[in-house]
């Protein structure tokens, strides 16, 4: 079927089988591979995009269910988002595979919650999983980038 | 040999190594990297650009950007202006006469090669500097990418001088510039490769396309081994966009226009796979068999007999014994095995593979392809997530035999549950340790006995004849700094059909959690501090003493602890490194919680500290997941854990509060990083349970014990 939806701000429309994960369309269809597949049963988050805004596992999304809503992956996030320089600053990726998912994560996180606990930051990305085993500069990135991101706001 | 000439000729750069330089990557497809071609460390073009051939691949660990900083401060050159790629296989690139990264080796190893490589570099430039001014060449000094002459105050780029200076012949020992002058070597340099990480470009193999690609999903037996008996290809045929179905060794590739269609199409495949001699086997007959093995005298293999152990039993006052048991591990890295190739027109198979071992997958594709190795082209991707899984070359040919029978471009990948049941796990292994306590109350003799199967007869292609000793089974035991007045290390080969590769410190692993949780039930037994009990087994070891000092005092040994927590220490050394953790646990819901863990860890000396640190926290991460839950349980002859929902990796709620590192720079021979910090974490663990609960952890996971 023909999905018409907005990707990354920009107007898409594409044939897809209705039932393909939105995950396969955006690596195999639309030429965004960011979100990695990990699990395919939405047990791992590597796969983590953004629909209309709130995180979703896009392994387990039928690309049908998008129709004529935003899709933002982390092609779309802009490169220099808080949460992308606090993972810069604090180095956080080792191999790296996961923290699209995480990335990706943690921005819906700070949008709904600019200033979240060290547990709320616990609780809000315990579902994107790294084997390398970054968590602890996970937890102090995205508490990092919450300050980044307060600190643009107060300048603008 | 290689045409040197011919090829610099062509490039018009400066390539430096040991033998003859020419870069594989700089070979084209009509010209493939071949016998008589060698290659190079480090290339640097007319800009003045350096692109280094790293003998590693990058797998989170940060030796691409250990080997970027050693060639920038050495040449005198701004960080950003190297650029690193992992190598082809050739001679430069090998140890032991393959290429591959594992061990901890990756600074460690190719620290000095490299340094002097970029020396060589650096004196091939001021020799054509000198030449070009007419002053001598001892004159010159290096700043941010030229050669600077102060005399004169003139200076030259790097880029200017490599015409001249690739006419010249490599010095033999070239001078090594002072530590003095190092600007990235020990400092907090950020990684080369995390930008590109966190934007999200296509850096893995998995994000590989190439003109005209389709998708290819293996579909594979779900018992170790297992052959394929019959295949009906019509209901994967009739997936839409499903287009061909091709039989792979073990099973099938259905190829199709997108990955899910693949996918789809590999569910829907009708095959049937022979019966094996193993189609029944489970966990319990596994355990069963490894456990009978610890009273198999006869059958035992010694690896270290100190002392007269036998008459050390005898003439004890008390003896204490004890029996451990680990569990198969998965490395579940978080990239399932994938892999891009394409057929060139030349009849060149390229691969763009996640590999750890760039000579075992060359290999591996050619006698699949049934090519010749030089016409096989391994380009290294960023890897996601190795630990060893990508040692083992089993997902390369049926990826060729697919590329083979298409010939036209293809990603060839396994679903999450093939990558999980297709084996290679960290060996399951049990022991049994035996201490005997003389009269005064002090260790007279350890015994340790380990049971299970052999790492290295299922993963070295050689394989291991019976009677051998595999070293991954002794691992750490033979060979520890721990002194007792008698000791004897054994182990009982008890083999199994379980496809097994070294998982992350491999033997350290099981090794580590075996001893280290002995010696705090046997510091039980003597009514010593375990601490104590570990310095007088280290008393002859200033260095070590310094490693157990050192955590001990860091985490407050000895001091209150908020009630219902209790720490635990263990030390464990392994790749040359020395490394001791202090864990705080208490039971959540009566499950295991680390509140604090840190680690001493004495790597002798540090290229990139906060490298080090990472790996210290990534390791104690992984290590504390596989104490915590892990374990791959056999079922029906095949793993019965297979995803994430079943093999449960820690969750980042469950991870520590905080990790505390301290590097301690002996100035001892260099250590590896990427794999010691793991295997304490366990023990430490185990060992604070211990103390919080008076019940001994002697069977991994945590969570099928430790539950109160």
């Amino acid at each position: 079927m023909k999905i018409e939806c907005q990707v990354n701000g920009e107007a898409r429309s594409f044939e897809a089988d209705p039932g393909m994960p939105l995950l396969w369309a955006l690596r195999d269809l639309l030429g965004l591979p960011g979100a990695k597949y990990g699990c395919g049963i939405s047990a791992c988050g590597t796969c983590t995009v953004h629909l209309d805004g709130a995180p979703v596992r896009s392994c387990a999304v039928p690309v049908a269910t998008v129709a004529g809503k935003q899709v933002t992956t982390i092609e779309g996030l802009g490169g220099d988002h808080p949460v992308q320089q606090a993972w810069i600053e604090l180095q956080v990726p080792q191999c790296g595979y996961c923290q699209c998912g995480q990335v990706m994560q943690a921005a819906a996180l700070l949008a709904r919650n600019p200033s979240p606990s060290r547990e709320q930051v616990r609780e809000g990305m315990n579902g994107v999983l790294c084997r390398c085993g970054t968590y602890p500069r996970i937890e102090a990135a995205v508490l990092r980038a919450a300050e980044l991101a307060r600190r643009k706001e107060g300048q603008s | 040999m290689i045409d040197r000439r011919q090829f610099l000729a062509g490039s018009g750069g400066l390539l430096v190594a040991f033998t003859v330089p020419l870069p594989a990557a700089c070979a084209t497809p009509s010209r493939p990297a071949g016998p008589g071609n060698v290659t190079a460390y480090l290339g640097i073009d007319a800009d003045g650009n350096v692109t280094l051939y790293s003998p590693t691949t990058e797998m989170g660990q940060g030796t691409h950007t250990g080997h970027a900083v050693i060639i920038a401060d050495e040449l005198g050159l701004p960080l950003e202006r190297v650029r690193v790629e992992t190598a082809e296989p050739s001679d430069p690139f090998r140890r032991n006469g393959s290429m591959s990264s594992g061990g901890s080796w990756g600074v460690r190893a190719w620290h000095e090669p490299l340094r002097k490589a970029a020396a060589q570099a650096r004196e091939m430039l001021a020799a054509a500097a000198a030449q070009k001014l007419g002053v001598p060449a001892e004159e010159f000094s290096v700043d941010a990418g030229e050669l600077v002459h102060e005399p004169s105050d003139r200076r030259i780029a790097f880029g200017g001088l490599v015409a001249d200076a690739r006419t010249l012949t490599p010095p033999a020992e070239p001078k090594l510039r002072p530590a003095a002058t190092r600007r990235y070597v020990g400092q907090r340099v950020p990684r080369v490769d995390i930008p590109a990480k966190v934007r999200g470009e296509p850096v893995f193999a998995s994000d590989v396309v190439r003109p005209g690609m389709v998708y290819a999903c293996a579909r594979l037996s779900p018992v170790f081994g297992a052959e394929v008996e019959s295949m009906d290809p019509a209901p994967a045929l009739a997936v839409p966009g499903v287009q061909r179905v091709i039989p792979i060794p073990g099973g099938a590739a259905v190829v199709a226009g997108d990955s899910w269609s693949a996918i789809r199409g590999a569910e829907a495949l009708a095959i049937r796979f022979r019966s094996t001699a193993h189609d029944r086997l489970d966990s319990t007959t596994i355990s069963k068999q490894m456990r009978s093995g610890l009273d198999a005298d006869a059958r035992a293999i010694e690896a270290r007999n100190d002392g007269d152990v036998a008459a050390a039993f005898s003439a004890a006052s008390r003896t204490f014994q004890a029996d451990y048991e680990a569990p198969y591990l998965s490395h579940a890295p978080m990239e399932p095995w994938t892999c891009t190739l394409e057929l060139d027109a030349e009849g060149v198979l390229h691969l763009w593979a996640p590999s750890q071992a760039q000579d075992r997958f060359r290999n591996a594709a050619a006698q699949a392809a049934g090519l010749p190795v030089e016409r096989i082209r391994i380009h290294t991707t960023l890897l996601g997530g190795g630990f060893g899984r990508r040692l083992g070359s089993d997902g390369v040919p049926g990826a060729v035999h697919t590329a083979m029978a298409l010939k036209t471009p293809v990603k060839f990948f396994w679903r999450r549950e093939d990558e999980m049941a297709q084996g290679w796990y960290r060996p399951a292994q049990v022991a049994r340790l035996r201490a005997a306590i003389d009269a005064d109350g002090r260790v007279s003799a350890l015994a340790v006995r380990t049971a299970g199967p052999a790492l290295g007869a299922s993963f070295s292609p050689s394989g291991l004849p019976e009677g051998q000793l595999d070293g991954s089974s002794v691992q750490c035991l033979r060979d520890t700094r721990y002194k007792a007045p008698a000791y004897r290390v054994d182990w009982v080969r008890v083999d199994q059909p379980v496809p097994m590769a070294p998982w992350r410190s491999v033997g350290a692993t099981q090794n580590g959690y075996f001893l280290e949780c002995f010696l705090d039930e046997l510091a039980g037994q003597l009514g010593k501090d375990p601490y104590q009990l570990r310095r007088e087994l280290l008393a002859h070891d200033a260095r070590a003493l310094t490693v157990i000092d050192t955590v001990a005092k860091a985490a407050g040994w000895g001091t209150p602890l908020p009630e219902g927590r209790a720490r635990g220490m263990a030390y464990v050394e392994s790749y040359g490194s020395l490394c001791a953790e202090v864990a705080e646990v208490s039971l959540r819901r009566g499950r295991p919680f680390v509140h604090r863990v840190v680690c001493a860890l004495d790597c002798g000396s540090v290229v990139l500290p906060d490298g080090v640190r990472s790996q210290v926290e990534g390791g104690i991460v992984q290590g504390l997941s596989a104490a915590l839950r892990e374990q791959v349980r056999i079922a029906g002859g095949g793993a019965a854990d297979t995803n994430f929902d079943s093999y449960r990796l820690l969750r980042i709620a469950d991870s520590p509060e905080s990790i505390e590192t301290v590097i301690i720079e002996s100035g001892e021979t260099m250590g590896g990083v990427g794999e010691p910090p793991l295997p304490p974490i366990a023990p430490a663990v185990a060992n604070a349970l211990f103390a919080l609960t008076g019940k001994p952890v002697r069977k991994l996971p945590l969570s099928e014990t430790a539950s109160t």
